[in-house]
């Protein structure tokens, strides 16, 4: 019931968005002043005598009268791209402030775009592998590799437990985690910070032993020193 | 034998030594001959000493006025003041390859005086890689790019500086980008090392995000301070104009950017390795493709002041990177598996994932309309410019979604995040972006594009806010005040809330950028004394010029009054300055000031005598914002980046009561640790259960250090713990000794 409630609240509020959007930039569309429009052209534009600055920006002469003609031309009623293109048959593609729409500069725009929708496509499928292959483990999996660890990286190992374990607790104080997930992750790493535990144990236990013999042959002597004297 | 000659000498000496280096470090490291390996780390040192004596001399050349330097004539004149006859140090081609080699033996004698904090196996190799670099510069230095090369005679004043590079802005906005771009070479010699000995464990990836956090943080700085300084010199009402160049230094930003999102998903997941070193190996090529545009003048730029011919030698030396750790990384490869452990998508891992394809994304395509030029130019032979109109199309509506991103990113947790928690979170960012979506149309903003963006950035900002204010709200629960809780959640949790001041700084930025793009307004005008100027509720009353000449300048200045709300705000001043050396090149003096959060942009572009004035003028709206937000990023890295206090707790067992005993016994300690069964192991061995009724008791975030079964400075208590420290005095030293 409470779900339906908010999910009719989702709906009202992009109602009320939607209809504002549509009524004030869709069917009452700017009136665009005669300076806004010139602007507008002349940003297309690339200033022929200066270095990386647009008709627009630049305070050349030549710009000055290209602006001068944008401005008349539009008063007349061309429109936009009437104008720009005006200019493109007098001075050919180089005075276009960016790769047009089409032959070979196509490029320009496509291979930026299917390389990110490629991008977008493998990062999919990795994903979906991975998915795969988490389900397929079981969940306690990262512990078992265990078996091989030396002392230091075991310490690694436990530290990012436990930096693990911290954060599942923070997300969780803040509401990030719900109650079950941060059952689960938590028992998760306990478990495995218990077999980290227990295999930094099992180094131990041998280093007490020698430890212990080490201690017990140094007790040796200082009795026999002892006797000595 | 004259002075300067010092410095040519330096430079030979020091590139002896960094061979030396190269050679010392490898052997050291294959033989395992740790005498040779500690050679080869003084020998480094060596070389930043012998570095910084070639800098000094080329600085006290300036500084004497030394015109039988060619490079000293070229760049300076008896009439600059000393502060910016000193920057000329880097305002030229050879100066600026001795500053990056300058830079790069300070970093590198940073890492040699840390290197103990590195993984020990690493270092030789780290060292090698920073020397051949180095090698690479110095070659450089002492044949093609001398900055010590004398004339056959002295000339009696020098050139001087490029009017454009005699700004304040100039004296550190260029040396910050430099030494950006040399800093990435740290990252990439922890990357190459790794890969020559197959170690890339967690320590090696804490000191590698921990580099690339300065780089990233050099190269933010470098970036604001370039835009600040395009915006208050080159007059033409913008910061970022989509150069060349420009785009240049911000693609290594944009990659180590991603790299310090994804690297911390290698930290707790242990995937992505290989992506990872993708992502420095990339980092450091770009940032030498930067120089290499920079250089040879291929593509042109407003901002290269240093043309020459080693434009080619960076190329090469390009090639060789590239060639280098491409071979290196598909030699590796088979030893990079990934341990794969993937709970859900929507997770912060999944959330990094996507701010890795955008950040590439980004990167890509700006790369791609650099190099397009060329392309275009091989191929089908048109001339061809990718201007800015092309940028913004291609990156508006990533950086829209990457906006987005950062928005819902911090609200997912590690590993998996429940739907209804994540809805519950958004429900506030969303309802602001909402009303801002319905508002701002309403107030008069017409254009669809900053209505969407508007609204995304008032949703991130929301989000993020929220999500701090949760977390303060938590620890507030628990008995501490909000600014100490505030101060706690950011000390405790440097890297996540340290993240989130960067996000907030950034949707700063554009929120600036989103106010400068879509409402500048800009008018020209010709004037007369009297006439006005009105510009989106401003007056701008024309006085008439005025024209002061020293003897090596000569500016010119209009004088304008400003109204504002019908009153008369200030005067202001633009002008125009001429050097004697550089008479067809007026320095722009602009004026901008700054109502709230709009800048009146003032430009002075023709005068005619002393009563006639082109002015040109621009309104941006939100641009401050841009440099705040700079800043606020800068301090979210800094605070990322700052080393965490070890934390030497001492547990008070009822066996032992004193600290103090605590190093006495470390020796003890060291060899005996604690046996199962004492109590803080039997805390760890508790079951889920028991914990989670712990945590109920005592929750603060900041006490999970010392809950029962915490393992982090484990050893530490289990020596205080220790049997053999209760034993009395004599056993313990015996065993010390």
């Amino acid at each position: 019931m409470k779900r339906r409630r908010s999910l009719l609240l989702c709906i009202a509020i992009l109602a009320i968005v939607g209809s504002i959007w549509s009524y004030v930039l869709i069917t009452a569309p700017p009136q665009e002043t005669l300076d806004q429009r010139e602007h507008d052209v002349a940003s297309q534009l690339k200033c022929l005598v200066c270095q990386g600055e647009s008709v627009a920006d630049s305070p050349a002469l030549l710009s000055q009268q290209m602006r001068a003609i944008i401005r008349q031309q539009l008063q007349s009623g061309k429109s936009e791209q009437e104008v720009i293109q005006y200019f493109v048959s007098r001075y050919g593609n180089r005075i276009l402030w960016s790769p047009p729409w089409q032959g070979f500069t196509l490029l320009a725009w496509l291979i930026p775009i299917g390389l990110l929708l490629g991008g977008a496509l493998l990062l999919f499928f990795v994903l979906r592998g991975w998915l795969t292959q988490a389900n397929a483990a079981s969940p306690g999996d990262g512990a078992l590799t265990l078996e091989g660890m030396d002392e230091s990286e075991l310490a690694q190992y436990r530290q990012q437990i436990e930096k693990e374990l911290q954060e599942v607790e923070l997300d969780f104080q803040l509401g990030n985690l719900a109650e079950g997930d941060y059952r689960s992750l938590h028992e998760r790493y306990t478990r495995r910070a218990v077999l980290a535990t227990k295999s930094h144990h099992k180094h131990e236990q041998e280093l007490d032993k020698k430890i212990e013999e080490r201690l017990r042959t140094m007790r040796e002597e200082k009795k026999n020193v002892h006797a000595k004297e | 034998m004259h002075f300067s000659d010092l410095g040519n000498i330096s430079l030979i000496v020091a590139l002896g030594f960094a061979i030396y280096t190269v050679v010392l470090a490898v052997l050291g490291a294959t033989r395992n001959i740790p005498q040779l390996v500690a050679s080869a780390r003084r020998s480094l040192l060596a070389v930043t000493f012998f570095l910084l004596l070639a800098s000094a001399t080329l600085i006290v050349s300036f500084l004497t006025h030394d015109f039988g330097v060619s490079y000293v004539a070229q760049h300076s004149s008896l009439a600059m003041p000393w502060y910016y006859t000193t920057s000329a140090f880097y305002g030229g081609q050879e100066g600026s390859l001795l500053y990056w080699a300058l830079m790069l033996s300070i970093f590198s004698a940073v890492f040699v005086f840390t290197a103990k904090r590195a993984p020990a196996a690493l270092v030789p190799y780290i060292m090698a890689t920073l020397a051949g670099i180095e090698i690479f510069l110095l070659a450089m230095l002492t044949t093609v790019s001398s900055p010590f090369v004398r004339l056959p005679a002295p000339v009696p004043d020098g050139v001087g500086l490029n009017p454009l590079l005699m700004d304040p802005g100039m004296l550190i906005h260029p040396p910050m980008l430099l030494m950006g771009y040399m800093s990435f070479s740290l990252p990439f010699a922890f990357a190459v090392a790794a890969m020559i000995t197959g170690k890339l464990d967690s320590e090696w990836l804490r000191a590698i995000r921990r580099w690339t956090l300065v780089s990233w943080a050099i190269q933010t700085t470098g970036l604001i301070l370039g835009a600040w300084w395009a915006y208050h010199v080159l007059g033409w009402g913008g910061y970022w104009g989509w150069d060349p160049v420009e785009n240049a230094a911000l693609l290594p930003w944009l990659t180590a950017t991603a790299f310090l999102h994804s690297t911390m998903v290698q930290e707790r997941r242990g995937m992505l390795k290989v992506w990872n070193l993708g992502l420095v190996i990339a980092s450091f090529a770009l940032s030498i493709f930067g120089t290499f545009e920079v250089r040879s003048g291929i593509i042109s730029s407003v901002h290269s002041f240093a043309y020459s011919a080693i434009g080619g030698y960076f190329l090469a030396f390009l090639g060789i990177i590239i060639v280098f750790s491409t071979g290196l990384f598909i030699y590796r490869l088979p030893r990079l598996r990934p341990e794969q452990e993937f709970d859900s998508v929507i997770s912060r891992e999944g959330s990094f994932l996507l701010n890795n394809l955008l950040l590439v994304g980004i990167a890509f395509a700006i790369l791609w309309g650099t190099l397009f030029p060329l392309i275009s130019d091989a191929f089908s032979h048109q001339t061809m410019t990718v201007g800015p109109p092309f940028y913004d199309q291609v990156s508006r509506p990533l950086f829209i979604v990457l906006i987005l991103a950062m928005g819902i990113g911090p609200l997912l947790a590690w590993r998996r995040t429940s739907t209804r928690a994540l809805r519950r979170n958004l429900a506030i960012p969303a309802l602001a972006a909402a009303v801002c979506a319905a508002v701002l149309p309403v107030g008069g903003i017409r254009d669809i594009w900053a209505n969407i963006a508007f609204a995304v950035c008032s949703f991130t900002i929301c989000a993020i806010l929220y999500e701090i204010w949760r977390g303060v709200r938590v620890r507030h629960l628990h008995g501490e005040p909000y600014p100490l809780a505030l101060y706690m959640l950011f000390e405790r949790y440097r890297q996540r809330y340290g993240g989130y001041l960067v996000h907030l700084g950034l949707v700063m930025l554009a929120l600036g950028v989103i106010g400068s793009h879509f409402f500048q307004v800009q008018q020209d005008a010709v004037l007369k004394p009297g006439q006005e100027i009105n510009i989106a509720g401003y007056k701008l009353v024309y006085f008439g010029n005025i024209d002061r000449k020293y003897p090596d300048t000569e500016i010119i200045t209009s004088q304008l009054q400003v109204w504002h709300d019908g009153k008369l705000q200030q005067y202001i001043y633009p002008g125009r300055q001429f050097y004697a050396n550089f008479g067809n090149q007026p320095a722009s003096i602009i004026s901008i000031t700054t109502y709230g959060l709009t800048d009146l942009y003032v430009f002075l572009a023709e005068w005619t005598g002393p009563a006639e004035a082109t002015i040109r003028v621009f309104v941006n709206p939100l641009v401050p914002l841009v440099w705040l937000g700079g800043l606020v990023m800068v301090l979210g890295g800094i605070i990322c980046w700052w080393p965490e206090r070890r934390r030497r707790r001492v547990v008070f067992s009822e066996a032992v009561g004193e600290p103090e005993a605590e190093p006495a016994m470390a020796g003890a300690a060291r060899n005996g640790k604690g046996p199962p069964g004492s109590s803080i192991t039997q805390g760890v061995l508790h079951d889920g259960k028991d914990e989670h009724e712990g945590r109920r008791k005592r929750p603060i975030p900041s006490q999970l250090h010392s809950r029962p079964y915490a393992l982090k400075d484990e050893e530490e208590e289990m020596e205080v713990a220790s049997p053999y420290a209760l034993k009395g005095d004599d056993e313990e030293t015996e065993v010390a000794r």
